[in-house]
């Protein structure tokens, strides 16, 4: 199919272009309690092909279109054809694409990777239930996606790279049913088969269920410590992830500097510490991913982001990264909680809005904290701004680890607007 | 442009006799994709082929000793037949031998009535007819009239894209044949204050075609206003206000607060706090809810994606619960029929309970009647994100602007962001009057949890209410 597209291109006369080759197999199960209601396979092979127009006075454009294996040849043409006439209307200014690179197939290791995928959703599936084995709160249902793939990228300019990549994720819902029939809804994402953590976070979430069926309405209005962990700090930290893409720093959405103190020189708590983890040896534009710096001591050290944009700031391309790492922590969770406060552990859907930098949600299960005092509360939401909270802001010591996240499982911020429930 | 499935259908007849020698029930659901997007903003022009229906491909259903299994692939012909039989059979087994035996949901094999049918909606114009430049160069007029505006914007976004596709449902006894095409199109405009940047946007869609770009002109003007009005927002004292809902505010509300509560998948879970409310009073008698394909938007289909025609729903009539929307799997645990509500995000992805376009009836009331009987509370507009909780029916919802209404008037002060929270059916019972005319509008997509993106349209009169903000 390759080198049926490379001909078709050569036909058409288009000298500029990248093929992204995927083929995916997967397995999934879906469960309602232990029962298995709906069993799934998939094999997909799919091709990408993006054509690159340079047009005069007006720059470089693309289009990209999807092709698959059955298609015939006419098709193919028309298709790529198609794509090519549209590229010179998307003619934005000129940048050099991304640097060829070749090298040997990247196998990813582990069982996850090597085993077949009908063995290793098993596994996952005995570590989901193993907690299972409470009367008053259970798993209500389930969904597990083991997922296998396949990537190469070859372009114009000379590159020819693939690897491997595995991945098992799913959601889970916990219930209790005394004294308030509740639910908590839990996702979970790995890159290999981390039969313990998940094991781990379905008795968390099992806990976490037991408290919220006790949870009373009772959460008044006003300014709190709030506590967020889990997936909540990654959501918080992704504000400083947008806000230093190249994409958002060329159209100006961003004013943010290299070597700038973007959490402000006042930050009178932790100065934050991340770094993004490169999962893939290759972006989808076949750049080389590695790790890179992104804030240190609250400053930013590197713009990111695809080919084109990081071209246009003139810095090296480094490619979308999926996962980001904190380095901050200097108090175990416990000593985090100690003072009043409100530990927020669940929401109906936590956000950040990176343009104007408020976040919120509204609250499942929080812990009201205040000394010896723990009360579970449900309902009322979360109003905050990073611009606010970024000033003093405290890590846990303990760690959180998913496939898009490796951190601090808590972040405590100071004077938080809180709409209560009780009043 | 669809003809892969002309000619693929024979050998997919010829796939389902040869899955049915193995298997008591078998269907197939081809779809064909055409996605196209055009946007501008100050990031430049893009023309690219969005994954908003994934592409042409296929999913094959069978039934066996354990129950429902799927299997997609996106590569078929005549010749593959054989290996496509050995590929499910070998594979259902490792599975099964890897689960140890695990059980089966009980469901019984569908009944599969016969069915036939070829239908296609209409456009008046073909997304592509215009052709690229011309599609461009009227986003970037539009862009450019938003710019204009005033010169505290910082940019202004404009973009349409559509989705033809093409879907043939066969099994042994139902052979369904449509062809659907929306288009969605938006203005979007931003204004900073320091770091903090507010954006506006104003949606447009159809069921249809290019002919959605005629409207947006009227939106320009109107999105660049509220953008500059947000830069001297303010946070809203949390509270219970009376309340009026603009027709998306009360759209976010019918689909995101009740509507998801009422996806009778949640049922068989128990999952959904409704189950236990079918025949009562769940909310005012101004309020009567439809689900379906009476209305013409973005969502609607002549059928789903498990082959059941769909029709129009009356959940809420008159205030009480009629009944829910059920996909073909849960209407067989549940013992009743399916709604025409069983939706894929691809042909990659697994059948649930969806909504498709989802709003409340009108009333008797103007807008204006409406905003002249609030003494103290807030104008809602512009909802951002909302989230389910079928269980608990507790209301998760965001809109961008509250206006404040003093006496019967607008004040002119904006408070923003805005969460609305509370008890689904404590709000719907407070619904007090209601606007003549629904609109619906269908430019955004609705996941199921946090995935499974299928595209909506959802809406409804004005709605006053008590609704409680922070």
């Amino acid at each position: 199919m390759i080198e049926r597209i490379k001909k078709a291109l050569d036909k058409c006369g288009i000298s500029l272009w990248r093929i992204n080759e995927m083929t995916e197999e997967t397995a999934e199960l879906f469960f309602v309690r232990r029962q298995l209601d709906t069993r799934r396979i998939k094999d997909v092979h799919k091709y990408e092909v993006t054509v690159f127009r340079d047009v005069e006075e007006a720059g470089r454009g693309f289009t990209s279109v999807q092709l698959i294996a059955s298609m015939e040849d006419g098709q193919i043409e028309k298709e790529l054809k198609d794509a090519y006439y549209a590229a010179q209307f998307a003619a934005n200014p000129p940048y050099a694409l991304a640097d060829p690179v070749q090298a040997p197939p990247v196998e990813k290791a582990g069982e996850l990777a090597q085993a077949p995928l009908a063995q290793s959703a098993g596994k996952m599936v005995r570590a989901l239930f193993a907690p299972d084995t409470h009367e008053d709160a259970f798993i209500n249902s389930a969904e597990l996606f083991v997922s296998r793939k396949r990537l190469r990228i070859l372009s114009s300019e000379g590159t020819d790279v693939s690897y491997t990549d595995a991945n098992v994720n799913g959601e889970f819902v916990v219930q209790c049913r005394e004294p308030e029939d509740v639910e908590i809804h839990n996702t979970y994402s790995y890159d290999g088969l981390e039969t313990q953590a998940l094991s781990e976070k379905v008795e968390e979430a099992l806990t976490f269920v037991r408290d919220r069926a006790r949870a009373q309405r009772v959460l008044k209005s006003g300014k709190y410590d709030l506590v967020l962990s889990g997936n909540a700090v990654a959501e918080v930290l992704s504000y400083y992830v947008q806000r230093s893409s190249a994409s958002a720093v060329y159209a100006k959405y961003s004013t943010w500097q290299q070597g700038e103190d973007v959490q402000g020189g006042d930050a009178a708590g932790e100065r934050l510490d991340l770094t993004f983890r490169a999962t893939a040896p290759y972006s989808e534009e076949g750049i080389p991913m590695e790790d890179l710096p992104l804030l240190r001591e609250g400053k930013l050290q590197a713009y990111h982001g695809p080919n084109r944009f990081c071209r246009y700031l003139g810095v090296k391309p480094t490619g979308n990264y999926k996962k980001l790492s904190s380095g901050n922590g200097t108090v175990s969770f416990e000593e985090l909680k100690k003072g009043p406060c409100l530990w927020a552990v669940t929401f109906s859907d936590f956000q950040m809005d990176p343009m104007s930098g408020h976040f919120g949600g509204e609250i499942r299960l929080a812990y009201l904290i205040d000394g010896d005092t723990v009360t579970p509360v449900t309902g009322g939401s979360v109003n905050g701004s990073i611009l606010e909270a970024q000033k003093d802001l405290t890590f846990s010591t303990d760690r959180y680890v998913t496939s898009k996240y490796d951190g601090p499982y808590a972040v405590r911020l100071t004077g938080v607007s809180i709409a209560g429930a009780g009043e | 442009m669809f003809e892969v499935i002309d000619r693929v259908k024979p050998g997919l007849q010829k796939l389902i006799a040869a899955l049915r020698e193995t298997y008591p029930y078998a269907s197939v659901l081809a779809v064909a994709d055409d996605c196209r997007s055009w946007s501008i903003s100050r990031g430049g022009v893009n023309i690219g082929t969005p994954r908003m229906g994934g592409g042409t491909g296929y999913v094959v259903r069978v039934f066996d000793g354990t129950g429902c299994a799927e299997y997609s692939f996106n590569e078929f012909s005549e010749e593959k037949i054989p290996g496509i039989c050995e590929t499910l059979a070998r594979r259902l087994a490792e599975q099964g031998k890897a689960l140890e035996g695990a059980a089966p949901l009980p469901t019984p094999v569908p009944a599969d009535e016969p069915a036939a049918l070829k239908k296609e909606t209409a456009w008046k114009v073909h997304p592509r007819d215009p052709g690229d430049e011309a599609i461009v160069k009227k986003l970037t007029a539009l862009r450019e009239k938003a710019l204009a505006c005033d010169a505290r914007i910082l940019d202004a976004q404009a973009q349409v894209a559509y989705r033809s596709c093409r879907k043939l449902f066969l099994s042994e006894n139902r052979d369904l044949d449509q062809t659907l095409m929306w288009t969605t199109a938006m203005v979007a405009v931003m204004a900073n204050r320091g770091q903090e940047i507010k954006m506006s946007y104003r949606p447009f869609s159809v069921l249809g075609g290019a002919e959605v770009l005629d409207d947006m002109d009227a939106g320009v003007e109107k999105a660049a206003a509220d953008a500059l009005e947000l830069l001297d927002s303010q946070p809203i004292a949390p509270g219970e206000y009376e309340c009026v809902c603009d027709p998306d505010t009360t759209g976010m509300i019918v689909h995101e607060a009740f509507g998801h509560g009422v996806e009778m998948d949640m049922f068989v879970k128990d999952r959904a706090l409704a189950r236990e409310f079918v025949g009562e009073y769940v909310a005012s008698p101004l309020v009567t809810m439809h689900d379906g394909s009476a209305v013409e938007q973005t969502a609607t289909a002549f059928f789903d994606d498990e082959g059941t025609l769909t029709g129009d729903t009356i959940v809420i009539d008159k205030g009480v619960l009629k009944t829910g929307m059920c996909d073909a799997l849960s209407a067989a645990r549940l013992g009743m029929a399916p709604t025409g509500n069983g939706r894929r995000e691809s042909y990659e992805r697994k059948a649930y309970t969806r909504m498709t376009n989802t709003y409340f009836q009108g009333g008797e009331f103007t807008p204006e009647e409406m905003i002249a009987s609030v003494k103290d509370g807030f104008l809602l507009e512009s909802p951002s994100s909302g989230m389910e909780d079928p269980k608990n029916w507790g209301i998760q919802c965001m809109v961008t602007t509250a206006r404040e209404i003093k006496d019967g008037r607008l004040t002119g002060k904006i408070f923003s962001p805005i969460v609305l929270t509370g008890y689904v059916p404590d709000l719907l019972k407070s619904v007090t009057m209601m606007s003549k005319t629904p609109e619906l509008s269908g430019s955004g997509f609705c996941g199921k949890g946090y995935k499974e993106w299928v595209k909506v349209s959802d809406g409804g009169p004005y709605m006053k209410a008590r609704i409680r903000l922070g």
